[in-house]
């Protein structure tokens, strides 16, 4: 790990794996003898004509939705699979933070399995002699070193595992959806940790669907899309451009053919009255959904319901009671539903729905619809209230400072 | 720092080098040392005779076999029929069950495999070194049951070294094929298991090669286990005649299996995991 060196720690250029996917096992017998001529195979590049380059000391998160090439790309950093085309280059160590209890064996005591991990890291004997006890004391577990880890709880699994992985000082630190897990007071502290280590030199790469985990580490992301990069840059012009991906591939819910009304559109428009993903905080978005009824109904209920990203709910309302107006068999009809995005920082979903009384209660909704909100990162929690702070006394009682603490990197915001 | 990626690499095409492989394996022998350590420890811990059983069960199966087979059949041996027995089944069994788990490593070591690298071949070789842990103590025990059985010990004890090389080297080159192959064709681990159980009685285990007449002896001396066994044999002054040819024979399976292996592994190393 010699500081000196210069140009990209990590460097892919033009990066491509494929992947031959049989459809059938590929049998020995079958192909001896011609029982099913020709196997069928398939063939799927799983990234391509990949290219990027990390610096020294730079934190890098790589997002992008299930099989866009995340795990394909961090393996050939890891340099656990070969790219088919193109060149992975890698400067100094790399250590994966293993994830829950790989290499862990469960009969093996933890301080036993700090010599078995560390060593599968690539620590010596005496490297880890001496770290050992620094080991067990970050990852908080004095009690239960010479316990069998089957014993130990998921929460002390990870932490001994990260506590491990980062005492190996790697030059390059792949970091794939492994921190979720483990209490906030854990959290801060393994943040901090990678702090640390990319103040003194090293690189992180974070995969991770957890995108406050990503905010918070990353000076840059890169969002992959069907195996190519969509767009590598600041992290939350990255987060919108994320969105814009998830969205494209949400799915309509269109309440069955037979329905009296259905959403043909759904879409948050900006300022300048184009489709987006990125709202402001604080600012005024607005959601607009269009319907087409198939037979005449009176008075239905429009609703928003706005959740965070996982799920909890932070704001639903409808004209359930106010009521609308009637609708006529075969009308196209427009909704615009304003709202103040008094939001934390984060990424929310957002849908429509559409309830009538018609012969029984019919409902639709629009497809969930993911937006980013930027602007207030130092908050957490998912309503911004925009608490004020007044303190009395003190010399001249001046105004308190804003609130520096930093959230826990991996709660979500709920 | 000693790993094979501790000091960075290049990646360009699936194919490794072969030089690259075996630089690998050499930086990566702390992780061999311990792997096999921690295989052999984690096999006994949970049993309430812990290792013993690593030196029990050859002696075990000896001793059954002995009972069996003198009570049936009467083999004319050099040595006591138990020391015989007991001479042949240690080689045996070490190579039978280091195959059985060796075979199926690469795949069953997907968790490792997959998060770091390292060069495959080491997985299947810690399976050799954690049962030579256990081989170790059962030679000591073959060494004692000869003495009180009556057999007169020399200098052929010394054919135990190139003996237990040998055994390790072809039951190496065995394993990095099979462990290879089966990653593409998991159909290896039950071919093996069906064939380790024939191969046995092909193999002057409980018998000696002379009981064999004619073409027969010659191709079970061709055999890749025979010189191994005959070997061992050898180092209790128990050996067949004609053992030095089966020796030669074992050798060059020995090279052989570790050419395929080469390949093998110089075409597969970094795609292993594509498979797994």
């Amino acid at each position: 790990m010699s500081a000196a060196r210069t140009g990209p720690v990590v460097e892919l250029t033009d990066v491509g794996k494929c992947y031959t996917k049989y459809d059938d096992a590929p049998m020995l017998l079958s192909r001896a003898l011609r029982f099913r001529p020709g196997t069928k195979r398939s063939q799927r590049w799983a990234i391509r004509h990949v290219d990027l380059g990390v610096e020294r000391s730079e934190t890098v998160g790589v997002i992008g939705r299930n099989g866009s090439g995340k795990s394909t790309m961090l393996r050939m950093l890891a340099g656990v699979t070969a790219p088919t085309e193109g060149r992975v280059a890698v400067r100094g160590s790399v250590a994966p933070l293993i994830s829950v209890g790989v290499g862990f064996h469960p009969e093996l005591t933890g301080r036993e399995n700090i010599y078995v991990n560390g060593t599968v890291l690539g620590m010596t004997r005496q490297e880890i002699d001496e770290r050992v006890e620094s080991i067990i004391e970050f990852a908080e577990i004095p009690d239960f070193i010479d316990t069998p880890v089957k014993f130990y709880s998921s929460g002390m699994f990870v932490r001994l595992g990260f506590s491990v992985a980062v005492s190996a000082h790697p030059a390059v630190l792949l970091v794939d959806e492994v921190l979720a897990v483990g209490d906030i007071a854990f959290q801060i502290k393994s943040f901090e940790r990678m702090r640390n280590m990319k103040d003194a030199g090293s690189t992180i790469l974070v995969v991770s669907h957890n995108l406050n985990a990503i905010r918070n580490l990353c000076d840059r992301v890169v969002v992959l899309h069907d195996g190519a990069v969509e767009f590598v840059g600041g992290t939350d012009e990255a987060l919108s451009v994320y969105h814009d991906v998830l969205d494209r591939a949400a799915l309509h819910d269109d309440g069955g053919s037979g329905a009296a009304a259905v959403i043909t559109t759904a879409r948050i428009v900006g300022d300048d009255g184009t489709t987006t993903s990125h709202v402001r905080a604080g600012e005024e978005a607005v959601l607009e959904v269009g319907a087409r009824f198939n037979r005449a109904v009176d008075s239905p209920a429009f609703s928003i319901v706005l959740t965070t990203e996982s799920g909890v709910p932070v704001y639903i309302d409808s004209t359930y009671l106010t009521g609308t107006r009637r609708f006529e068999a075969g009308e196209e009809a427009t909704c615009r539903i304003r709202f103040a995005a008094r939001l934390t920082t984060g990424s929310y979903t957002v849908r429509c729905g559409l309830r009538w009384d018609d012969q029984g209660e019919g409902q639709v909704t629009s497809r969930p619809l993911l937006f980013y909100v930027s602007g207030r990162p130092m908050v957490s929690g998912a309503a911004d209230l925009g608490a004020v702070f007044e303190i009395d006394g003190g010399p001249g009682g001046s105004q308190p400072e804003p609130d520096q603490q930093e959230m826990p990197p991996f709660a979500s915001n709920s | 720092m000693t790993s094979a990626t501790s000091e960075g690499f290049v990646l360009e095409g699936e194919r490794s080098s072969l030089r690259q492989i075996v630089t690998d394996v050499w930086r990566c022998r702390p992780l061999l040392l311990m792997l096999s350590k921690k295989d052999f420890f984690v096999k006994y811990r949970r049993a309430s005779f812990g290792m013993l059983w690593a030196v029990g069960l050859p002696a075990l199966q000896a001793v059954v076999l002995a009972i069996v087979f003198s009570r049936f059949v009467r083999f004319e041996t050099a040595v006591p029929y138990g020391t015989f027995v007991f001479a042949g089944i240690l080689p045996w069994s070490y190579f039978s069950s280091s195959l059985g788990t060796a075979s199926t490593s690469i795949v069953d070591g997907q968790n490792l495999a997959t998060k770091v690298y390292f060069p495959r071949a080491i997985l299947p070789l810690a399976v050799l070194g954690a049962n030579f842990y256990g081989f170790l103590p059962a030679v000591a025990v073959l060494v004692a049951t000869a003495l009180v059985t009556g057999v007169s010990l020399g200098p052929e004890l010394l054919y135990l070294i190139p003996a237990c090389v040998l055994m390790v080297l072809l039951t190496a080159g065995f394993a990095l094929v099979l462990s290879a192959l089966h990653v593409y064709f998991r159909d290896v681990r039950y071919v093996l298991a069906a064939a380790l159980v024939a191969w046995m009685y092909g193999t002057p285990v409980i018998y000696p090669l002379t009981r064999l007449g004619g073409v027969l002896q010659d191709i079970i001396k061709a055999n890749p286990t025979t010189g191994m066994v005959e070997l061992f044999r050898a180092s209790i002054g128990a050996a067949d005649p004609g053992w030095e040819g089966a020796v030669a024979w074992s050798v060059g399976w020995t090279a052989a299996l570790w050419l395929a292996a080469a390949v093998l592994h110089r075409r597969h190393d970094r795609v292993f995991v594509d498979l797994l």
